[in-house]
């Protein structure tokens, strides 16, 4: 049990975070003013204007998608980045040539995105 | 505990392959297990789509400490970083595209064609229950146990040797995903991006407000967005008040606040 | 993590071996795909069109030579994946050969007064403000050309994969674009998304079935690779239910993509939504490299369990066959009708690769380079034939259509002779070469069927024939429409080679022979 050890600043940290929330959420509750009303129970909009709900719940716009699926592009990247990294050391030159190899092709893609109009946000 | 932890890559070595489970693998199985089931079946039976998506992502991580704790650590990390993260995420973005209340039409376009497709697939579990039940399971090839012991390192050397080929020729796919999500949903301008100047100019030949709006009572006698601000004459200004939440029916009058009263009966007049 | 891990391990590993010369006509076009991708991102919006055409029939045509020079290859190369032998090689030039005449038809604007076949701007709602704009801007959607040649690259690895993994990552790259590109039609968009979604929802479930498939044949065999499941075939002392089970559901994914029945549902639906040129390539190129991973894993890595995989086999074919040409008679739309006779002529392949010889592989490798010719240059004539509305695909509008253009309505007729399998014509001698493969295969029944259901197939065939040169012209406006030389190239070298593999076939037969051993 001693390696248990190792993982205890983690198991610390989960509990500083845990706490650290908890905390906040309690004590804004307890120690801010009580003034109730509708307009301010509604959810909060980061100062922007109440739109009115559309029938269905409100959609989102398809250019959400363009963001969702680039993350999953990086995301499956990072896939292959982890065994990579963690056997780095054993793949040598040929490791590194081939992870650039593939990167370099991915950000074909991402240049494209970018260059035209995707990354905008108008 | 030691088999939870030799999952993990750099310690794997050191803990050799332990066939029973350890008492810490146990405590996770009956602690996690329940979670698991219960994300499940709430998954079904949740009225909300969203939730349902969350507690699928709950499901899916409590597979994801299970698979790390069976020494399989690349396995857990992929159902963590690509479901938990990737899938889900997807899966949030379309229920919010087409809607998060939307429900399926529940009419058959097809007449009888929910039952052929409920037998059916019946008829296929059967079928691949029975037959991959009556294989005597272990003495296949790739049924035996694998070497377990350096997965992650074992995943590289594969990936990067034996299939480089097709880890390269991945990136052919993740390159037509992105041609194929901007040819799909990015509509670029045929016209040039009016100037600021140009939609000023537009904003005047039109008329209306040019000014900033009116703000609400901020600085009146109450300091709430859902009373109206109050115009010199001492009466209050519709411009400053939200129409959204005045179609709510969430705005107050002044006077209605001052008197709490009264504010329960005019609520009716509004 | 990493002094840990480093201690972990003893050997560092040795740097995979890769034949770049052997793979040259996949990496040409996919470098030429990436190339594209490039021009998309960085040429003008006014160059785009002139580069991606170039660079596209550039890079085919330098696949096409290096397929050339590595005629004779037989080895496998890639650290185990891909095979180059003869099959690989006839099959990567007929792709290449359909991809050159499927390109030149997808480029073709001088047909539709807005630009090619594909949409202006696939993004925009159909019938929206958008719409109208992107096509007033006179743009178009030079993605087009990239994406066909991420599935072409696609189409040259299925067929030279060596293990199921690779194949299927194969099979993705080339069904991802291809599921995108039939949502781009430039007319009946609804149609055409409609088709983009049912393709991708069946395809992406029946991948499943194919990865389903090969964990079964993993559980079974320890091994991916189609010669390691070839060993513990030959190992094993009967049918075993993982290896049943694996088998048939590989093949679900792989008939699937072949569009053989029960799995044929999306053709006539995609046939008919994607755009014209597309369904041409489609149908043509898909089908040689889908053909190809089929035989490649029935003979090299199940060759040993024939006899329990030809009964299914049997009864996919004689179902596959009967379905097509019944349905096809019951068509009104020209796309659909042909969609119908594809699924067909699947069928009748499916016999030759039952024969599970040497002279079945040649006989549908053959059949596949035929049929290919014939169907692009088919769907070519079809583009022609339009309306106010765009393509008039409906059989009436074809009445009468011999009399105002013989020409085309004539290549046309060339065509679905050779689709119904007339002497004279390519389809003939394909047809002739799959039956006595079969025949001498031992699958007499299946070649009674074949040729009962040919005269079935061939009354269809007949009856667009006399529609267009014995029925009265309808005044609808339909007229046909004079193409660009790309379609017209397109054109003239599928008729030609429908009549040359029909009146002179001996040298591609002996090609197709020569080049029938898989390598093991």
């Amino acid at each position: 049990m001693r390696r248990v050890n190792v993982y205890a600043p983690i198991l610390v940290l989960g509990l500083l975070s845990t706490g650290f929330a908890v905390v906040s959420v309690v004590a804004g509750s307890l120690t801010g003013p009580k003034r109730y009303n509708r307009a301010r129970l509604d959810a909060y909009e980061c100062g922007i204007e109440p739109t009115p709900q559309p029938v269905g719940g409100g959609r989102f716009p398809v250019k959400y998608y363009l963001t969702a699926m680039l993350f999953i592009i990086f995301d499956i990247e990072i896939i292959f980045l982890y065994p990579w990294a963690v056997a780095f050391d054993s793949l040598g030159l040929f490791g590194l040539v081939e992870m650039v190899l593939f990167i370099v092709t991915v950000f074909v893609a991402y240049a494209y995105v970018w260059r035209r109009g995707g990354l905008d946000w108008d | 505990m030691r088999t939870i932890l030799a999952g993990l890559p750099g310690l794997a070595a050191a803990t050799a392959t332990a066939p029973a489970m350890g008492t810490g693998e146990v405590w996770l199985f009956w602690i996690l297990a329940p979670i698991a089931v219960l994300a499940a079946l709430g998954m079904l039976v949740a009225k909300k789509a969203v939730h349902s998506a969350l507690l699928l992502a709950l499901v899916m991580f409590c597979l994801a400490v299970f698979y790390i704790a069976e020494q399989a650590p690349f396995l857990g990390i992929v159902q963590i970083v690509v479901y938990t993260g990737a899938v889900m995420m997807l899966f949030l973005f379309v229920l919010m595209l087409v809607g998060v209340d939307s429900s399926d039409s529940l009419v058959e376009t097809l007449r009888g064609q929910r039952l052929a497709g409920l037998l059916a697939g019946a008829g296929f579990a059967a079928l691949l229950m029975g037959g991959i039940g009556s294989a005597a399971l272990g003495t296949r090839a790739g049924l035996g146990p694998q070497s377990a012991s350096r997965n992650v390192v074992d995943i590289a050397t594969l990936l990067f040797t034996r299939y480089t080929w097709a880890f390269e020729i991945t990136s052919a796919l993740l390159i037509t995903a992105a041609l194929g999500t901007m040819v799909l949903a990015h509509r670029e301008r045929t016209a040039p991006r009016p100037t600021q100047r140009e939609l000023s100019e537009q904003r005047f030949r039109s008329g209306g407000q040019l000014t900033p709006l009116p703000a609400p009572g901020v600085f009146a006698r109450h300091n709430g967005v859902h009373v109206p601000g109050l115009l010199p004459d001492g009466t209050p200004s519709e411009l400053s008040i939200n129409k959204v939440l005045a179609a709510r029916g969430d705005i107050r009058s002044g006077q209605e606040l001052d008197t709490p009263g009264i504010a329960a009966s005019t609520e009716e007049e509004k | 993590m990493s002094p840990l891990t480093s201690s972990v391990l003893t050997a560092t590993i040795q740097a995979p071996k890769i034949e770049y010369s052997q793979v040259a006509p996949m990496l040409i076009v996919l470098g030429a795909a990436v190339l594209g991708v490039l021009v998309e991102a960085f040429a003008a919006r006014r160059l785009r069109y002139g580069l991606q055409l170039g660079i596209a029939l550039v890079g085919l045509l330098a696949a096409l030579v290096s397929v050339a020079l590595l005629a004779g290859a037989h080895h496998i190369v890639a650290m185990g994946a891909v095979a180059v032998d003869g099959p690989t090689l006839f099959m990567q030039g007929s792709i290449l050969v359909f991809a050159v005449l499927g390109v030149l038809t997808m480029a073709e604007r001088s047909l539709d007064p807005g630009g090619t076949a594909f949409a202006a701007q696939a993004a925009s709602v159909p019938g929206s403000t958008a719409e109208r704009d992107a096509v007033g801007a006179g743009i178009m959607q030079t993605e087009v050309f990239p994406l066909t040649m991420f599935a072409v690259s696609g189409m040259l690895l299925f067929p030279a994969s060596t293990d199921l993994l690779t194949m299927f990552v194969a099979l993705e790259v080339l069904s991802l674009p291809l599921y995108l590109l039939a949502g781009m039609a430039r007319r009946r968009r609804l149609l055409s998304q409609e088709a983009a979604l049912k393709y991708f929802l069946l395809g992406a479930f029946s991948s499943t079935f194919f990865l389903y498939g090969v964990a079964l044949l993993y559980g079974y065999s320890g091994s991916i690779s189609l010669t390691g499941i070839a060993d513990a075939v030959s190992g094993a002392t009967g049918g075993d239910a993982l290896l049943l089970i694996g088998t048939a559901l590989v093949s679900v994914g792989l008939l699937f993509k072949l569009g053989a029945a029960p799995f044929h549902s999306w053709t006539p639906d995609v046939y008919q939504g994607a755009p014209t040129p597309l369904t041409g390539f489609m149908a043509a190129a898909t089908k040689v490299a889908a053909f190809g991973a089929l035989l490649r894993v029935l003979y090299v890595a199940l060759g040993g369990v024939r006899w329990d995989w030809r009964p299914m086999m049997w009864a996919v074919a004689i179902l596959t066959m009967v379905v097509g040409a019944v349905v096809a008679i019951t068509q009104t739309d020209v796309k659909r009708m042909l969609a119908y006779s594809s699924i067909a002529h699947a069928g009748f392949l499916l016999t030759g690769v039952i024969a599970t010889s040497r002279a079945g592989l040649s006989s549908v490798m053959f059949y596949l380079l035929a049929y290919g010719f014939s169907t692009i240059g088919a769907f070519a004539v079809v583009t022609l034939v339009r309306n106010s509305g765009g393509e008039a695909t409906h059989l009436s509008q074809w009445a009468g259509l011999g009399r105002r253009s013989p020409l085309v309505a004539g290549i046309f007729t060339l065509f679905l002779l050779a689709f119904a399998g007339i002497p004279l014509t390519s389809g003939f001698t394909s047809k002739f070469a799959v039956f006595s493969a079969a025949m001498a295969g031992g699958a007499a029944p299946l070649v009674v069927i074949g040729v009962l259901v040919s005269a079935v197939a061939a009354f269809f065939y007949v009856r667009v024939i006399v529609l267009m040169f014995f029925s009265e012209p309808v005044g609808d406006g339909t007229s046909v429409v004079l193409p660009s030389a790309l379609t017209t190239i397109a054109i003239t070298v599928g008729a030609a080679m429908t009549v040359v593999l029909g009146v002179l076939p001996g040298w591609f037969l002996h090609l197709a022979d020569q080049a029938a051993v898989f390598v093991r």
